[in-house]
């Protein structure tokens, strides 16, 4: 990257590092949720995040995906300063996300819902392949109300991996599945997820967690947490 | 055709753009009272370069266009933080401002022998063009609907193209639209630039159609009406407006006999109506429901 | 001297938009919605006093009462149509939808009821006081107090009983006041009553003061509340008194200094940059910034 001197400092986060949140805080109304969160991550790496609850595990993934502004720390994605950014932008330059509770229109179909965000043709073959192998083709003409919630967990992830994302947040993949349906999401993300593609999962089943993660780690109210490059 | 039917059919195309146009501004998400202010700019633009500057009615109409657009642009941008009820009621005084304004702008001139011209509080009289060239009632109601045939054939083959289906989700869901990378901001000043433009172009044949117009025309019952038309007819479709336009003008206008009562009657329907069709007669899940079981699907 | 009389004349008329503005932000405030046939019920409730009072002959406290009940039942049956059955927090613009129907609706009885354009209401016959320079009319100053002493009233009923607890704590988060036990649902129908009632109290002190009444007072009753509930600032009670007697203010001195024709557009103006620039008004920012957050939460 060239030097740019009147961008604010970046911290070079060691060359391969993709996603990096360095000592963001956030309180809501005077009362502190986050202090002193810093996480980077490496291409590839799959990270897992838990802790009890109130301890601001959704709010870290409001902010790391732009939803919600810290009061201060600085995001970026390789060498692009995120941190003001609205949420869409974060978006666009390949952080994507699923939610606590599925998100889908009512009135359109899923096949058009997932048309809708993959637009480039590069988008589209690889939604090609992602629905051919994950046995979600029969439920393209249905609308979300009509598609088990399984279904639906496995296509939110599909309509984030059509962009072949660098980072994808799962907020609580678990909401709602049995354990043998969280298995078997298990399951398919191992096989689908992409090399290249970092994970951040939120969540406290942790026999989730080991399935996909390589790290798991926990938050706690008010200490700081340092994830990343510093060796933790 | 009886000159009656067909000024009533003309008043219910050009009602129509209004509602398209506060249904432009539904889709995402939004709700105005103040499209009104767009027709009515439309309509003095269109009045001002048809009969005061004596050009060809293309212009006029280009001019509302543009006019209505820009307008609502400007709108757009100084409401950006606004949404909801906030963004209503920004919308509804910016109407009554420039309704207000008008009132006051004054600029007329003696063509051939006549005084032409915005006259405050009077209005623009005169607008002749329709009468000039030779068009009858029915030319102009031909002229009219054709234009509003070509809208709702645009909107239609854009229904289910991106731009559309993404307005939707804007409209519905802006967190769900955020986290695909679409900018809410973008799609809603897009959309409300092109409902200025399509209540603008209303405007201006209204102007030509009523050879008069005055600020008094363009009060918020004539905004509040188009977004009621809108939200009966439901968002699912490009015709939801024009449905909730020929229910109020086409059928109780016809039963004459009601006409005394036909607020009470209507009112009281609409409210029933939107107890057990809270989304309108045409409501997106209806329509997309409708068009899967017709087979038209394209994935 | 003018500047006195001006601003006085201001609190005057202020005190009874305060009134019209406290029956939206009370709505408001509590349920999240705006209710357009507002004004409608208002002319409703003079329409029927004006058209039972030959039957009645109680005279002005006779419409004042039937003027009252009158705006309260229509309030009350707008909120049983338009506003009950949309009730979840997507339901805010189809029940401002059916309000506007109901306006309709309401408009067009209170003009079976009153055919001629312009009717006289009758209004308390009092003397002027006079204070050197500066007069006050006689049944102004009353109305001004029966504001001071509705606005007190809804204070009590607010703060100081069960009933307004309930209402307050339905306001701050409905979720909770119903696991409290608060039947929100009947409170609903309650604040549309008592709104109902503030309105009818100012459309009695504002058609007796003018003497007369026109169809067009359900659409003026309209937007003066709702532009001082914005002035004030959305949702809040003290901001939309405030708000009221700033509008007074405003319009009167307004209208002094400029004409009479520029008085509602330096209104429609000053609402405008308010929420443009500042779209809590006065005392909502709050009520504005945790919407907001509302409508954002992921």
């Amino acid at each position: 990257m060239p030097a740019l001197g009147w961008l604010p400092d970046y911290e070079d986060v060691g060359g391969a590092a993709v996603f990096s949140l360095q000592g963001v805080s956030k309180s809501f109304g005077g009362i502190k949720v986050l202090t002193d969160i810093s996480l980077t991550l490496q291409p590839g790496q799959r990270l897992g995040i838990t802790g009890a609850n109130g301890v601001g595990k959704s709010t870290l993934i409001n902010i790391a995906t732009g939803f919600l502004k810290p009061d201060n720390g600085h995001i970026q994605l390789r060498e692009r300063i995120l941190t003001n950014r609205p949420a869409w932008a974060f978006a666009q330059a390949g952080i994507r996300r699923t939610f606590q509770t599925t998100r889908f229109l009512a009135a359109s179909t899923l096949g058009e819902q997932l048309l809708l965000a993959a637009r480039t043709p590069a988008c589209r073959a690889s939604l090609a392949s992602l629905l051919k192998s994950s046995g979600l083709q029969s439920s393209l003409p249905l609308f979300a109300d009509e598609i088990p919630l399984p279904m639906l967990r496995k296509a939110e992830v599909i309509r984030g991996l059509a962009v072949q994302p660098e980072v994808l947040f799962l907020d609580e993949p678990s909401a709602g599945l049995t354990a043998n349906e969280l298995h078997e999401f298990g399951h398919f993300l191992q096989q689908h997820l992409p090399q290249q593609t970092a994970l951040v999962v939120v969540e406290h089943r942790l026999d989730f967690m080991t399935m996909v993660t390589d790290l798991v780690v926990e938050m706690h109210l008010n200490q700081g947490l340092h994830i990343g490059s510093d060796g933790c | 055709m009886d000159l009656y039917l067909a000024s009533v059919l003309t008043n219910m195309t050009l009602i129509a753009f209004l509602a398209l146009s506060a249904y432009l501004v539904l889709v995402v998400g939004e709700v105005s009272f103040g499209q009104q202010a767009f027709f009515c700019i439309g309509a003095y633009l269109t009045a001002s370069v048809t009969a005061l500057a004596g050009a060809h009615i293309v212009w006029g109409l280009l001019a509302a266009i543009l006019g209505g657009a820009v307008c609502a642009l400007l709108l757009g941008l100084l409401t950006l933080r606004l949404s909801g009820l906030y963004f209503a009621i920004s919308t509804l005084c910016f109407a009554e401002l420039l309704r207000f304004s008008l009132l006051h702008i004054r600029f007329t001139r003696l063509i051939d022998g006549r005084e032409i011209g915005p006259d405050g509080p009077e209005g623009f009289s005169n607008i002749r063009w329709i009468f000039e060239h030779n068009y009858a009632v029915t030319d102009f109601l031909l002229l009219a609907a054709s234009c509003l045939i070509i809208l709702l054939g645009l909107l239609f083959g854009l229904q289910r193209s991106h731009l559309m289906l993404t307005a939707h989700m804007v409209g519905h869901d802006p967190v769900l639209a955020q986290s695909q990378g679409f900018s809410p901001h973008r799609y809603r000043l897009g959309f409300i630039a092109l409902s200025g433009a399509v209540a603008g172009f209303g405007g201006g044949l209204f102007a030509l159609f009523n050879t008069h117009i005055e600020p008094a025309m363009f009060g918020v019952m004539l905004g509040v009406h188009g977004l009621a038309y809108a939200i009966i007819g439901g968002l699912g479709t490009p015709l939801g407006p024009l449905l909730g336009v020929v229910l109020d003008i086409g059928l109780l206008e016809s039963i004459r006999q009601l006409a005394a009562y036909r607020m009470i009657v209507f009112g009281g329907l609409v409210a029933l109506l939107l107890v057990f069709r809270p989304e309108g007669i045409a409501s997106p899940r209806l329509v997309a429901r409708l068009r899967r079981r017709w087979g038209r699907r394209r994935v | 001297m003018d500047v006195l009389q001006t601003s006085l004349d201001g609190l005057m008329i202020g005190s009874t938009y305060a009134l019209l503005g406290l029956s939206f932000a009370l709505i408001f405030g509590i349920m999240r919605r705006i209710n357009l046939a507002f004004g409608a019920c208002l002319l409703f409730g003079a329409a029927l006093a004006i058209y039972l009072e030959p039957l009645l002959g109680w005279g002005a406290w006779g419409l004042f009462f039937i003027t009252m009940a009158g705006a309260a039942l229509a309030s009350a049956y707008v909120e049983r149509l338009c506003f009950a059955p949309h009730s979840k927090r997507s339901g805010a613009v189809t029940a401002m939808i059916a309000s506007f129907a109901i306006w309709m609706q309401l408009d067009e009885i209170s003009s079976q009821l009153l055919p001629q354009r312009t009717h006289a209401y009758q209004g308390l016959e009092l003397p002027t006081l006079w204070l050197g320079e500066i007069s006050v009319r006689g049944d102004q100053l009353l109305h001004f107090g029966m504001a001071l002493v509705s606005i007190i009233l809804l204070y009590i009923l607010l703060y100081k009983t069960r009933l307004g607890l309930l209402i307050r704590a339905t306001a701050d988060s409905p979720e909770s006041a119903y696991l409290l036990g608060a039947r929100v649902p009947w409170l609903g129908f309650v604040v549309f009553f008592l709104a109902g009632i503030l309105g009818g109290v100012a459309a009695f002190m504002i058609l007796s003061a003018d003497g007369h009444i026109t169809p067009l007072f359900g659409l003026w009753s309209t937007f003066k509340g709702l532009i001082a509930m914005i002035i004030g600032g959305v949702g809040s009670l003290l901001g939309a008194v405030v708000g009221g007697l700033i509008l007074g203010l405003v319009e009167t001195h307004a209208g002094a200094a400029l004409g009479a024709e520029f008085r509602d557009m330096v209104t429609f103006g000053l609402v405008f940059l308010v929420l443009v620039i500042r779209p809590g008004g006065l005392m909502g920012v709050k009520v504005y910034r945790t919407d907001n957050a509302a409508q954002e939460r992921v």
